[in-house]
């Protein structure tokens, strides 16, 4: 599943690349050839996938000719990059010493000029003569006589089209400042994975770091630089991190891992190793194939001292590192009853998350709770910053200045346990009414105060290690898994139901009830109107008429029926006797037709 | 009719949502005071076995009381059983997850068996509010709007910013109540343990003793069961891609909820 996300994140990441900053660059694959070799020119855009470049670069005494064009993606740590790269080749007509000029380039509607390169080409004699004139690799550049276009062997000789050394293709390396640390210290460590930058590489998951017994940080992103070692530049990605044991012992933490991909040149299938179809895929590597790496560094031994228990105070609370104390009263004056807030610093370096609060001293007539706290980081990592507790205080008696505060924590440079204190600070405070948890902790017979479990945790006396008072009881599961919510669930879903269903049944009725309801009373209203005969001829035919339609089924006879009364109707509508009653004997034809019977004696 | 039944029927099924207050054992209150007493004293051994006592009271048959399991854990700490104290504190705050006390003591009695106190979004949500108050209030709004949109759209005109308000609430209501279940460790932790073997247990690769090592966990860490085997249980120490997976013996462990809470 997270492959797939990768992979389409690689698709789709090219959407918003046009944001990227575009970036002109240009290298030549060697700055020194002999003469009947050729050299290949790299201008690479990043930040685009389109640019604007010249088929030819005028230089005297050379050709430079645009041959192909490539598109790279880079992803790194699921950033993603892309770069064009432009191949030229570098053709000498004569030795000497030039100076490729700057290329203009246009991309993402911006110009941009290419920086000027040094180049030279010496006699090749010389050349093979010279056993300090290059690298080992360059010995295949030397031409056997008679060859035509001798440029192509420098094809071979290119670095993208070899099949690289995997031992430099990418390695790590692991850097932990100590080696022997105290359990709970904190100490950065810093992991570096190179790769040639000649291939792409992309980055598949995270940075595998860690083992039983220490804590590594979360790795926040990686700085990306450059570094050339042993004549190759690598592309470096350094991770920085914090790594904490938790009990004494050695450690061998197994390398730190990273899992990637590395686009390689892929050798070319047999009768295609040839400089001619290399030079038409583009003077790039073609066929490419990506090879699953998973890049390690070495192991890292530690040795992880107990913290020692000669000299520990009373309020040591597992922090290690080094830290300064300050302290503050929020509300100094707050109003009788009311609590005030006294907030312990503790700055410096070291394991916060580790460390537990400080310890309050002169409290006497003072109510406290446990502290709330928060830190604020200075860095990313977290390792240095200032921890925030804040204090919650009520006078149980008229005070006048707060607690102190007490803070212990060891310091793994010294090897010693080192206690802060804070003076108690000015703080005008005075109790409000009684208290029942005052009052039962006054007695020290602790009563059972039957209240909800925030309610109690809150007024229960919170001196350290005291026990609390009253019971709540509390089901074991969550209401979800239990009967009643479901229940009640169900009761709300059939509720829902009948308040629907008696809403509709409402507004049905506002609006005289359903379609069938009100065709069946329009027929009885229309069946007693003709039957009663109460009204004149005209209304009657035009009852009977609308009577038919409604009633009687389809037929022939009906069609001949509804003819018959339309014709009567109009009759009696547009000529004369339409208003006058309907004679006895025409009632009870017109009733006898419609097989309806008469309700009142003609 | 319609109008005065549907009242009752909504909050009848509100009162069957929240928790069901049991009325208490007549001795259990004097019993526990009594343990309190004990502890406060000193006398961490005669308050343990009162506290063990209690939580076999029918009372605790289904439901729990934070206060007695941080209570049995600082009668533990003071007996110097850390990895059972633990165990305790984690079941108090199981059951009430804003306990600040357990919350302390928990943190001080994993930091001297060297345990990581766990800090992830949960514990921070559920230490401001606990999660069954997330979800019957989260319920209660979802449903108030799903009634709402039900009068309005048989009843009100249908305009468009009437209809959204009963939808919002819908969806926050519901979602708020998804949410606190999803942040209830309750509902995780029956499949969870606390490894309470005096030393540190061994895993193993299959579920025997001859079985290769794939390495140790120390008492007192908190372990998910992911199977059961007779008397083996395979266990994983996290979610996170380094946690460490293996066989144990299931005796070295205490499952955090067991059938017999008051007596393990």
């Amino acid at each position: 599943m997270a492959v797939a996300v990768l992979l389409l994140t690689g698709w789709l990441l090219p959407l918003r690349l046009n944001a990227a900053d575009v970036s002109v660059s240009a290298e030549l694959s060697r700055p020194q050839i002999s003469q009947g070799e050729m050299a290949e020119l790299q201008i690479k855009v990043s930040g685009a996938q389109q640019a604007d470049v010249p088929q030819q670069i005028q230089a005297d005494g050379l050709q430079i000719r645009l041959t192909g064009q490539s598109t790279q993606f880079q992803m790194v740590n699921f950033k993603v990059s892309s770069s064009v790269v432009y191949s030229y080749i570098v053709m000498p007509l004569r030795t000497g010493s030039f100076i490729i000029p700057g290329a203009s380039i246009t991309a993402d509607g911006r110009q941009f000029r290419t920086p000027e390169l040094s180049f030279k080409v010496d006699d090749a004699k010389a050349q093979s003569v010279d056993p300090s004139a290059g690298p080992p690799q360059s010995s295949q550049g030397i031409q056997p006589p008679g060859i035509p276009m001798p440029g192509f062997q420098q094809q071979r000789a290119r670095p993208a089209q070899q099949r690289p050394d995997e031992g430099h293709l990418a390695f790590g390396e692991i850097n932990c400042t100590k080696k022997t640390l105290y359990a709970g210290e904190m100490t950065p460590v810093e992991i570096r994975y190179y790769f040639d930058a000649r291939y792409p590489v992309q980055v598949r998951g995270r940075v595998d770091f860690g083992c039983e017994g220490i804590l590594v940080e979360r790795f926040p992103d990686p700085k990306q630089t450059r570094e050339d070692r042993d004549g190759i530049t690598y592309n470096v990605l350094t991770f920085h991190s914090l790594l904490s044991a938790v009990k004494p012992g050695s450690l061998d933490v197994a390398p730190a891992k990273l899992d990637c991909e590395i686009e390689m040149p892929g050798a070319l299938p047999p009768g295609f190793d040839d400089p001619v179809f290399r030079q038409l895929m583009g003077g790039q590597a073609g066929l490419s194939q990506q090879k699953q790496v998973t890049v390690k560094t070495s192991g890292l031994h530690l040795e992880v001292l107990p913290l020692p228990k000669e000299g520990r105070p009373e309020s040591f609370a597992g922090a290690v590192g080094q830290f300064d104390i300050d302290s503050i009263v929020s509300n100094p004056h707050p109003t009788a009853g009311d609590p005030a807030n006294l907030v312990v610093k503790i700055g410096g370096r070291g394991n916060f998350k580790g460390m537990g609060a400080p310890v309050l001293t002169q409290s006497e007539g003072w109510r406290s709770y446990p502290p709330s706290d928060k830190f604020d980081s200075s860095d990313e990592l977290s390792y240095t910053g200032v921890k925030s507790f804040d204090f919650t205080l009520i006078a149980q008696q008229p005070q006048k200045e707060s607690p102190g505060c007490e803070f212990s924590y060891f310091d793994p440079i010294t090897a010693k346990y080192v206690s802060l204190t804070s003076t108690p600070l000015p703080l005008v405070a005075s109790p409000g009414g009684p208290s029942p948890a005052v009052s039962g902790a006054a007695t020290s017979s602790p009563t059972p105060i039957p209240s909800s479990g925030q309610k109690l945790a809150k007024n229960a006396p919170l001196k350290e290690g005291q026990p609390l008072s009253g019971i709540t009881l509390r089901s074991w599961t969550t209401p979800m898994q239990r009967s009643e919510f479901l229940i009640a669930t169900l009761a709300m879903l059939v509720a829902t139901a009948a308040l629907a269903g008696i809403l509709a049944y409402w507004k049905i009725q506002s609006q005289g009830g359903t379609i069938a309801s009100r065709r069946r009373k329009h027929i009885a209203e229309l069946r007693s109107l003709l039957t009663g005969g109460t009204v004149d001829a005209g209304s009657s035919y035009e009852a009977a008429l609308e009577y038919a339609k409604l009633v009687l089924p389809p037929s022939e006879k009906r069609d001949a029926l509804i003819s018959g009364l339309t014709e009567r109707r109009d009759l009696l509508k547009y000529g004369s006797g339409g208003l006058l009653p309907l004679p006895a004997i025409e009632h009870r034809k017109l009733l006898e037709s419609l097989e309806l019977t008469t309700t009142k004696a003609p | 009719m319609i109008k005065r039944i549907f009242p009752r029927i909504f909050t009848v099924s509100l009162l069957l949502a929240v928790p069901v207050v049991v009325s208490l054992h007549a001795g259990l209150s004097e019993d526990f005071a009594s343990a309190n007493a004990n502890l406060a004293s000193g006398h961490a051994d005669e308050a343990l076995s009162t506290y063990k006592t209690l939580l076999t009271y029918p009372e605790f048959k289904t439901s729990g009381s934070a206060e007695i399991w941080y209570n049995r854990g600082l009668a533990e700490m003071q007996t110097g059983d850390a990895v059972a104290a633990s165990l305790s504190f984690r079941r108090a705050l199981l059951l009430d997850p804003a306990l600040a006390p357990a919350r302390m003591e928990l943190a001080k009695t994993l930091g001297s068996l060297g345990i990581p106190v766990p800090t992830g979004w949960r514990e921070r949500t559920m230490q401001s509010i606990h999660p069954e108050t997330l979800i019957v209030t989260g319920a209660v709004i979802g449903w108030i709007g799903a009634l709402g949109l039900i009068v309005l759209l048989f009843q009100a005109s249908r305009k468009k910013e009437l209809i959204m308000l009963p939808l919002i609430l819908i969806f926050v209501g519901h979602g708020t109540s998804v949410l606190g279940t999803m942040a209830d460790q309750r509902r995780t932790a029956r499949h969870q343990a606390v490894l309470t073997a005096k030393e540190a247990v061994t895993l193993r690769a299959t579920p025997a003793d001859s079985a290769t090592e794939s390495g140790t966990i120390e008492p007192g860490t908190l372990i998910s069961i992911l199977s059961r085997n007779g008397a083996w249980w395979y266990v994983s120490t996290g979610t996170r891609s380094g946690a460490l997976q293996g066989w144990i013996p299931s005796n070295a462990a205490t499952p955090l909820l067991s059938s017999s809470k008051g007596s393990s």
